[in-house]
């Protein structure tokens, strides 16, 4: 039998993504993250912002859907990156690497799949904030939301793509993801809007892709004008992010191949 | 996506060797140390080469740390050799690593490897799909596979549950999904019992008899030899011997082995049983209670008495004189080419 195809990408990548997901929920650890620390980063913001004397139900949505988005950035790293150092760890990193299928799309699959669970934080905070907090639910361009909502997705799994390549080559990378994780936070405006943050700060925002998914969900929920520009940026950033992990990732298999970090050894 | 650019010019036509290696090196760079680090060289492989023709199930038998998974990790294509070349299928596994990749399948030894949080079945639905199993056919496969290592029935149970020997049955049906040619595998009953480890043995032939060419790694001479149509001892990064398990054997055809069971015996014992001018090789087999010295000559079992009297007082225990086995052979060939760990010669400061 000679079944061996490489023009079914989008199979493949669909195949991996939902086995991913299914993996990833077997995770108790990942459920956590995914499910869970939304909700307390979003209780978190709402009691803050209360006591700040806040009340005005757009706000209350800004607060929602940055706590929404720290979850998902969260998600995208551990899911990315920790899901390399899981593989390396459990023996299947080698196998996927070396299987005769593009690993690319192999690890496009899994970061998709990180994802697309990771946004379901948004939604469960916006629950949260409506049962708990009354938080009403309005949308300023209703329709523009799934569009943006997808290009963030498409963004994020981009960089998380990015990130993933950097596990592959280094055993210890646990730490940089680490490390990622709150700066992040704060400079793409997840915590405290961008205005706020240090002038110099600002070109770092630009170019780290969460400050135009956050800036397209909320230009559709509360924004005055449609979101255009953001989800292009998003877009925009998306196709370079993935550019940038597919070229790390010929740099990354090459120097495996050289210097046997695919396993724990 | 590196890999299917360096799509071969000519498929290699019918090649004669299934499997080839000339002259394959591979060192590992390490680091010790953590304020002054030092960098150490490690021979892993040092010059191998060997011929696997088409259909034949050849045996890389070796102690731990001989290099028997270093030399299969360049042959698959996962690790890059140091100097030297090596062709799968025709193919050479630095540069064609797609066509090799499609063409082989392999298994490593021990339990790890698979997703165990899920069924068999998800496991092999999951690995057909990244080794491009046509999707029309991946169910017939699937179930021709389980059938195959005897999993049917199991498929649906989760891989947690499963004992050591259907995990590596399992991983077995996942190398030969795509239907390789050629299967690698490392150190297969590596932790299997014994019933587990017959009847992998077991499927092992049966997959030769299909005609698929087999390069098996073990660190059991009995192994080796009940499997094999030909043996390569590998030592210390070499190859010492190949041949039959009897080619093997034949070297150490007219020898007698002693063989000494002795109780609290000094260190310098088995020097002064060396010292013998009639005896070839001395190898000690450390028990619980006792050391037994297997002394290989050629002299017969009248050698016996001169033996105990070198022992001198030692305390002594059962004493046999007998024919010797492929595992004498054996051990007699990784006694008497090993060599000096290097390591520590070729440490080199780099801070
Ligand atoms: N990734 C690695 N880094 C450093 N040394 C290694 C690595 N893998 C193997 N070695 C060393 O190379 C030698 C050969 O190992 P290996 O090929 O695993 O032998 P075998 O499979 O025959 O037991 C051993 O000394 C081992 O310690
Ligand atoms: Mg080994």
């Amino acid at each position: 039998m000679s079944g061996l195809n490489r023009v079914r990408p989008l199979r493949l990548v669909w195949f991996v993504t939902w086995f991913n997901v299914r993996m990833l929920l077997t995770s108790e650890f990942f459920i956590l993250t995914t499910f869970i620390t939304p909700l307390i980063f979003a209780t978190l913001a709402f009691l803050l912002f209360r006591s700040g004397g806040g009340t005005a139900g757009q706000t209350l949505l800004y607060v929602a859907l940055g706590s929404g988005m720290m979850g998902v950035w969260s998600t995208t790293l551990f899911g990315c990156g920790g899901a390399i150092a899981w593989q390396r760890w459990e023996g299947t990193l080698e196998l996927l690497v070396n299987a005769p299928s593009r690993y690319d799309f192999i690890l496009a699959g899994q970061t998709l799949g990180t994802v697309v669970l990771g946004f379901y934080g948004i939604v469960a905070t916006l629950a949260w904030g409506v049962v708990l907090f009354g938080m009403p639910i309005e949308a300023s361009f209703p329709l523009m939301l799934p569009f943006s909502l997808l290009a963030a997705v498409i963004s994020l799994g981009a960089l998380g793509m990015l990130i993933a390549t950097t596990f592959v080559l280094y055993r210890h990378a646990n730490a940089l993801g680490n490390m990622l994780e709150y700066p992040i936070w704060l400079i793409a405006g997840l915590l405290v809007p961008i205005s706020a943050l240090p002038f110099w700060v600002r070109p770092l925002s630009w170019l780290v892709v969460p400050t135009w998914g956050i800036e397209a969900i909320r230009g559709a929920a509360i924004g005055a004008r449609p979101p255009f520009g953001p989800i292009a940026m998003c877009l925009l950033l998306a196709v370079v992010y993935y550019l940038l992990a597919r070229l790390m990732l010929v740099v990354v298999l090459a120097k495996a191949r050289r210097d046997a970090t695919l396993t724990l050894q | 996506m590196s890999a299917s650019a360096h799509r071969p010019a000519v498929p290699a036509a019918d090649p004669v060797f299934a499997i080839e290696a000339d002259d394959l090196v591979r060192s590992y760079e390490t680091h010790t140390g953590v304020l002054r680090r030092h960098r150490l060289h490690v021979g892993a492989v040092k010059g191998i080469t060997f011929g696997i023709r088409s259909g034949e199930l050849f045996g890389l038998l070796g102690p731990n740390g001989a290099g028997k998974t270093t030399t299969i990790k360049m042959l698959i294509t996962l690790l890059l050799p140091t100097s030297g070349t090596a062709r799968v299928m025709g193919y050479d596994v630095v540069r064609e690593t797609q066509a090799v990749r499609e063409r082989i399948g392999y298994v490593f030894g021990g339990d790890r490897g698979l997703y165990d949080r899920v069924s068999a079945l998800d496991n092999l639905r999951y690995f057909a799909e990244l080794y491009g199993v046509d999707p029309a056919f991946q169910q017939r496969r699937i179930a021709e596979l389980l059938e195959l290592v005897g999993l049917n029935g199991r498929e649906r149970e989760k891989v947690e549950g499963y004992s050591r020997g259907m995990r590596q049955r399992l991983h077995i049906a996942r190398g030969l999904l795509h239907d390789p040619q050629v299967l690698f595998l490392d150190e297969p009953s590596i932790g299997l019992d014994p019933v587990g480890a017959r009847e992998l043995r077991q499927t092992v032939r049966s997959l030769v008899e299909s005609g698929k060419t087999v390069l098996l790694t073990t660190h059991y001479m009995f192994e080796a030899d009940a499997l094999c149509d030909r043996i390569a001892v590998i030592n210390a990064g070499r190859i010492v011997a190949e041949g039959t398990g009897a080619d093997l054997k034949a070297t150490v055809a007219n020898r007698t082995i002693v063989e000494i069971e002795t109780f609290g015996a000094t260190p310098d014992a088995i020097e002064r049983l060396r010292a013998d001018p009639e005896v070839i090789a001395v190898n000690s087999d450390q028990r619980e209670q006792s050391e037994i010295f297997l002394v290989q000559s050629e002299t017969g079992a009248q050698i016996t008495s001169r033996l105990l009297a070198a022992l001198g007082d030692t305390r002594i225990g059962k004493v046999i004189a007998r024919e010797p086995t492929l595992e004498d052979a054996y051990v007699d060939l990784i006694a008497t080419t090993g060599e000096p760990d290097e390591r520590s010669a070729r440490a080199a400061s780099v801070q």
